[in-house]
């Protein structure tokens, strides 16, 4: 689903280059949930905006979804991220001036979707995390995780192939949290892709996998004992 | 334009700058519609022919001085010859007033002897035998007067005359069938007929203000020549040769008699300066309005570039979110322009509404004319073209905002 193979980020001014990423391999197969890893600075954030298509990379190769995306014009990747990928950021990026329903609608009128079908969709993904009661209701009228939510099914109404999450519940309270984690694994128990990063142990444990970065590159987890440690205790108490 | 729907969502919640733009578009439409026909109007003013063929005219005013009764009438005479003499002059004649002149004389004309109120309104000239030759006028029927029909006359008791040359638009007016030539007409409140025996094609009156608009061709020429101590010399030169009469002409009144007065600023004119005169308050006026019509244009794109400039900035990770979301480029280009040209419809729509009202006001209160549509329909598309125009720049800023924005926190 996702491969990355030697690649490399590199950000230049006049005086330093910095490798935000540097011989980066990754390979996440169709139906997993990875979770990505690795403390501040680490290139958890780059990895994600290349995989997504936001931001384009220096060298090495990125297939998604079987295709080559390196030499994508600017119209092909707006495509493939709309129809491809379903983004849930840690600050929600909902659209403030738009409803629950219209800013679920937003990449769906991007994929000039017939009206009905957008409907259609829309009313199922609210459904489907629980917020279909809020359809008219304004993002500064729910609570974090409630827009959260809100982000996710916006996510979920495309069908994408992959789910990318950006610390999914880094701003919300443990309770909250937990529910979007809740529905996240629900997502991928019916076979969604997802790819999240988080520096959250407990997180990171419920995921089926871990990759862990440090310095821009992937690394064995045992090579952050501190991280290995916490993130093998919350396996060793988690229920699944 | 399949955004409409959520961009006029987002514009119900940032209503204040929505108004004040949507306003101040409304108002420039007004305001700009009614000033460009106010320009129109002075232009096709400051363009009307007076009749006259106006290259290599001249016109002198002289004020004869010490006279004691209106008897200037050999003085003029002698003028005249010695005009008439110059080497560079074609003709001459001396005149009451002219085209464009600024003051004459006026009175109404019957056809009926016994009817109380005139037929038209009509400006009176008072010449000889060389006035169509010297103004340049295009006899389109009957004669010239002879020589032997010229009677000299005080400007106090002026004789009803018994001939006289009437322009085709008078002519028209008192038998609109074209049949005027060889008709009576009377002159103010006489009882005495006077007939048409020419017809020249146009001859405006010495008027160029909104008054005389109603009977701005309606002149007529009576074969008299006044013999007060005010008069106007026209005077054609031949070809090219207009400036050196226009030193030479003035000097040789004064060669011909000294006791006379001949004003320093408008006492010698070609006709180009007259017109220029005539017409100076209509130019000024037509440059004022062009002037405040691009300032207050300027100011309603300002307005549109600031404001979306600012609203671009305001959703730079809205656009962001957007762009990741699967906006392309274009997308968020023809976001910004739909919802500029939402506002704007709105504006115009208003505007064109305020346009119309505006000039019934100004029909009501100074008669002016009627605003034509076709003037509003213009400065819709105009305002509309320059809100796209203004908004093009931001719209683009904003098209250029990379998706990974939508990642960056705040």
């Amino acid at each position: 689903m996702l491969k990355m193979t030697h690649l490399s980020k590199v950000y230049r001014t006049e005086v330093v280059e910095t490798y935000a990423l540097r011989d980066f391999n990754i390979n996440v197969n169709e139906g997993e949930f990875v979770a990505v890893t690795g403390p501040s600075g680490s290139g958890k954030t780059t990895f994600l905006t290349i995989a997504g298509l936001l931001e384009t990379f220096t060298g090495g190769q990125y297939h998604l979804d079987g295709v080559e995306v390196s030499n994508l014009n600017d119209n092909e990747r707006s495509r493939i991220r709309n129809e491809k990928i379903g983004f849930i950021f840690q600050a929600f990026n909902l659209i403030p001036d738009l409803n629950v329903f219209d800013n679920v609608e937003v990449p769906l009128r991007y994929r000039g979707m017939k009206t009905a079908e957008r409907k259609e969709r829309i009313m199922n993904a609210l459904e489907r995390v629980g917020l279909a009661s809020r359809a008219k209701h304004y993002p500064a009228e729910l609570s974090g995780g409630q827009q959260q939510r809100v982000a996710i099914a916006r996510a979920l109404a495309g069908s994408p192939r992959l789910l990318l999450a950006d610390e999914p519940t880094g701003n919300l309270d443990t309770q909250m949290a937990r529910g979007v984690m809740e529905l996240l694994e629900e997502i991928h128990r019916e076979g969604a892709t997802i790819v999240m990063v988080t520096h959250d142990p407990e997180l990171a444990a419920r995921a089926q996998r871990n990759v862990h970065i440090i310095d821009g590159q992937v690394v064995d987890l045992a090579e952050d004992p501190r991280f290995h440690h916490a993130v093998t205790s919350a396996r060793a108490g988690s229920p699944a | 334009m399949m955004h409409i729907k959520p961009i006029l969502a987002a514009l119900k919640r940032h209503k204040a700058g929505t108004i004040l733009i949507a306003m101040q578009i409304a108002l420039t439409l007004a305001i700009v519609c009614n000033a460009v026909f106010i320009i129109h109007q002075r232009l096709e003013r400051v363009q009307r022919p007076t009749g006259m063929d106006e290259a290599d005219v001249m016109a002198i005013h002289s004020i004869f001085v010490g006279l004691a009764d209106n008897n200037a009438g050999p003085l003029i005479q002698a003028d005249l010859q010695a005009l008439r003499q110059l080497p560079g002059v074609q003709d001459a004649v001396s005149i009451n007033s002219y085209p464009l002149r600024g003051g004459g004389w006026s009175t109404g004309v019957r056809t009926d002897v016994d009817a109380k109120d005139s037929k038209a309104h009509t400006t009176q000239y008072f010449a000889d035998e060389r006035v169509l030759a010297t103004m340049g006028l295009k006899l389109v029927a009957g004669r010239n007067f002879r020589a032997d029909e010229i009677v000299q006359a005080d400007p106090q008791s002026v004789p009803d005359p018994s001939i006289v040359i009437v322009s085709k638009a008078l002519a028209d007016k008192m038998y609109p069938d074209g049949s005027g030539l060889g008709k009576p007409i009377y002159i103010g409140d006489t009882k005495k007929p006077t007939t048409i025996i020419g017809i020249v094609e146009r001859l405006g009156v010495p008027w160029n203000s909104v008054w005389s608009d109603d009977f701005y061709e309606n002149s007529l020429i009576q074969p008299v020549q006044l013999t007060g101590p005010f008069t106007n010399y026209l005077i054609r030169s031949k070809p090219g040769q207009l400036e050196s009469v226009m030193k030479a002409a003035p000097a040789a009144l004064v060669k011909a008699n000294r006791m006379r007065v001949i004003s320093k600023e408008r006492g010698v004119r070609s006709f180009a300066q007259i017109r220029d005169d005539a017409y100076k308050g209509d130019k000024g006026m037509a440059i004022l309005m062009s002037v405040v019509c691009l300032v207050l244009l300027g100011v309603t794109a300002a307005g549109i570039v600031g404001l979306t400039s600012f609203w671009v900035g305001q959703r730079r990770k809205q656009i962001g979110v957007r762009r990741a979301l699967g906006a392309t480029k274009r997308d968020i280009l023809s976001y910004f322009l739909t919802e500029n040209l939402l506002i704007g419809v709105v504006g115009v729509v208003i505007g064109a509404l305020l346009a119309i009202g505006m000039n019934l006001w100004l029909v009501t209160q100074f008669e002016m004319a009627r605003l034509s549509l076709v003037y509003v329909l213009i400065g819709v598309v105009a305002l509309l073209l320059l809100g796209q125009g203004a908004v093009l720049a931001p719209a683009l800023r904003a098209s250029r905002v990379s998706p990974v924005e939508a990642t960056r926190s705040v």
